[in-house]
């Protein structure tokens, strides 16, 4: 196993009274998919915007690469390249599908992107290869917001593709996908990761689960219970019991 | 009655300037300032006192405006863009009231409710020259500009962050860097709208950078159709021509012209949002609620 690119020590939140997240470690190592797994609540969002600097943790250590991204605005977090979904995807909904994925390849806020005519080749190039990766050419010129239930999601996948980021944190991108969208996401997912990127999947599927995590990190009220291969925490009975919602039993 | 019309053309060249730059905020960045007169009339004022101290040079006139109200514009939004959405809103119309009273009681620079008059002709170059062939330059200037912006990476950049700011942040975009560019941008237009609107009437006074005024301006970007090029334009016109038309209608009492000039905005604009929620000239399916 390589590595780690990003690894994080600790991390906590509370909001109010409540402990979102408490203690979480974790770390992504380049061309592994790892699925954080766990019930409603249990802070698995959170941990994501924590390392995404969209809310301050209270404890805790986020690394890339050895380099400390904690406390940074989430627009530097991304462009030291963590790339993330939304579990409510946050499209650019009144824009093309083509200007969605285009404006993920300019970063810069200034009224011209730097790197002249060179550059701009690339990010077209860039974005024609996200449209075809994710199947959405022919829809290339709809708007996000006319874009079927299934196609949203994979447009939120081509933002990210395009960003040529090296960590990818999804959150709950397979969610309500047929099985024929699953299986494009997967072969998608697949790609990604045999080019080396580091992926955290948050997924409630535990069929998806299996197919594509090479780890499992098991959250629960904030905390990682397990952590290891899939085979290894699928099959452990108390962790069932709490993902199913068996509790009482469980405790 | 030439001179009545080049007069209304000189103006909606002016107010179209002001509502085309508004929109570049409203429209594609989806900041709602309510003190748009502000930056028209710090470019008013300044481009009225460089007439009168300095030369009565159109060109600098404009410049100076226009680099007065973009950096004043960057101070005041840097701060006040951190604040979200409705809350902009809030803030803006706070700044437009102090502006207003800065405006009556600076006298040194204003010259106070009573204002600046006695601004001498435009000239370039020491040749005089009209105000409506240097509105129309200056308008189409603008337009252009805006047109090249908006079509490419910054434009989408503003429509992204309009749509959602979280994921554009995301996607490594400086999404404060953008906005204050934006308002800048767009202030900057209202000061050169402001030069160009205090060497076309050689007279300026508060009145025409009041909180109405700010108000008239929105009033067109939304009417004309927000984040569209020419929609704010057409709403200009529209608004502009509104008065003049209601004056024309014999059964109308001069005197109720102001009156039902105000129901006929209000009005309008109602029905608008109602049936056109995107503007005249806007995208029929913007503004519609979606599930
Ligand atoms: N911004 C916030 N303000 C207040 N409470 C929050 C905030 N974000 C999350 N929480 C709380 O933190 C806890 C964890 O939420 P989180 O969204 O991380 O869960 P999750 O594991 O992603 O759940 P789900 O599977 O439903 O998406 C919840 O109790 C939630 O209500
Ligand atoms: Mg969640």
């Amino acid at each position: 196993m390589s590595a780690p690119i990003l690894v994080c020590e600790g991390l906590s939140r509370s909001f109010g009274g409540v402990k979102a997240v408490a203690g979480v470690s974790l770390a992504l190592p380049a061309g592994q998919v790892t699925a954080l797994v766990g019930p409603n609540g249990a802070g698995k969002t959170t941990v994501f915007n924590l390392i995404t600097g969209n809310l301050r943790a209270d404890a805790g250590s986020a690394m890339l690469r050895g380099r400390s991204i904690m406390g940074l605005a989430p627009h530097k977090v991304a462009r030291m390249g963590v790339a993330r979904s939304f579990q409510d995807l946050r499209l650019f909904t009144h824009m093309s599908v083509r200007d969605n994925i285009r404006t993920a390849t300019e970063t810069s806020a200034w009224f011209w992107q730097p790197g002249g005519a060179t550059a701009r080749r690339a990010r077209e190039a860039a974005t024609e290869e996200a449209l075809a990766r994710t199947g959405l050419l022919e829809l290339a010129e709809a708007r996000a917001i006319d874009l079927a239930y299934a196609e949203r999601k994979f447009l939120s996948m081509a933002r990210i593709l395009a960003a040529r980021a090296e960590i990818w944190l999804l959150d709950e991108p397979a969610s309500g996908l047929d099985l024929a969208s699953r299986l494009r996401f997967g072969a998608l997912l697949k790609e990604a990761r045999r080019q080396g990127v580091a992926i955290c999947l948050i997924e409630h599927n535990l069929d998806v689960v299996t197919e594509l995590a090479d780890r499992i990190a098991f959250l629960d009220q904030g905390q990682v219970l397990a952590e290891g291969e899939p085979e290894a925490i699928l099959k452990d009975p108390k962790l069932a019991a709490i993902y199913f919602g068996d509790r009482g039993e469980a405790a | 009655m030439i001179a009545y019309l080049t007069n209304l053309a000189a103006l909606a060249a002016i107010f179209g300037i002001l509502a085309a730059t508004l929109n570049v905020a409203v429209g594609y960045a989806g900041i709602f300032s309510v003190a748009h007169a502000v930056f028209f009339g710090l470019g008013a004022y300044a481009g009225a006192q460089i007439a009168l101290v300095l030369v009565p040079d159109a060109l600098v006139a404009m410049l100076v405006a226009g680099l007065v109200s973009g950096v004043l514009s960057l101070c005041l939004a840097l701060p006040a863009l951190r604040v979200r959405g409705e809350y902009f809103v809030a803030a803006s119309l706070g700044l437009q009231m102090m502006a207003t009273t800065l405006f009556s009681e600076w006298k040194t620079v204003t010259g106070g409710i009573g204002g600046l008059t006695g601004i001498p002709r435009p000239h370039i170059f020491g040749v005089e020259v009209g105000t409506l062939p240097l509105a129309l330059a200056a308008l189409g200037l603008i337009l252009l500009a805006t047109a090249a912006l908006m079509r490419g990476a910054f434009g989408r950049t503003l429509r992204s962050i309009r749509d959602a700011e979280s994921a554009a942040e995301a996607l490594g975009k400086n999404v404060a860097a953008a906005k204050a560019l934006a308002v800048a941008f767009a202030c900057a237009g209202a000061g050169v709208a402001g030069a160009l609107f205090a060497l076309h009437m050689q007279f300026v006074n508060v009145e025409s950078f009041n909180l109405d005024q700010s108000v008239l301006i929105m009033a067109m970007v939304i009417i004309g159709g927000t984040g569209t090029l020419l929609g704010p334009l057409v709403g200009a016109v529209i608004l502009l021509s509104l008065p003049a038309g209601l004056a024309f209608l014999p059964f109308i009492p001069a005197t109720e012209v102001g009156a039902v000039q105000q129901m006929v905005y209000g009005l309008a604009m109602t029905l608008l949002m109602i049936f056109r929620p995107a503007g005249l000239v806007g995208d029929l399916s913007r503004g519609k609620s979606t599930a």
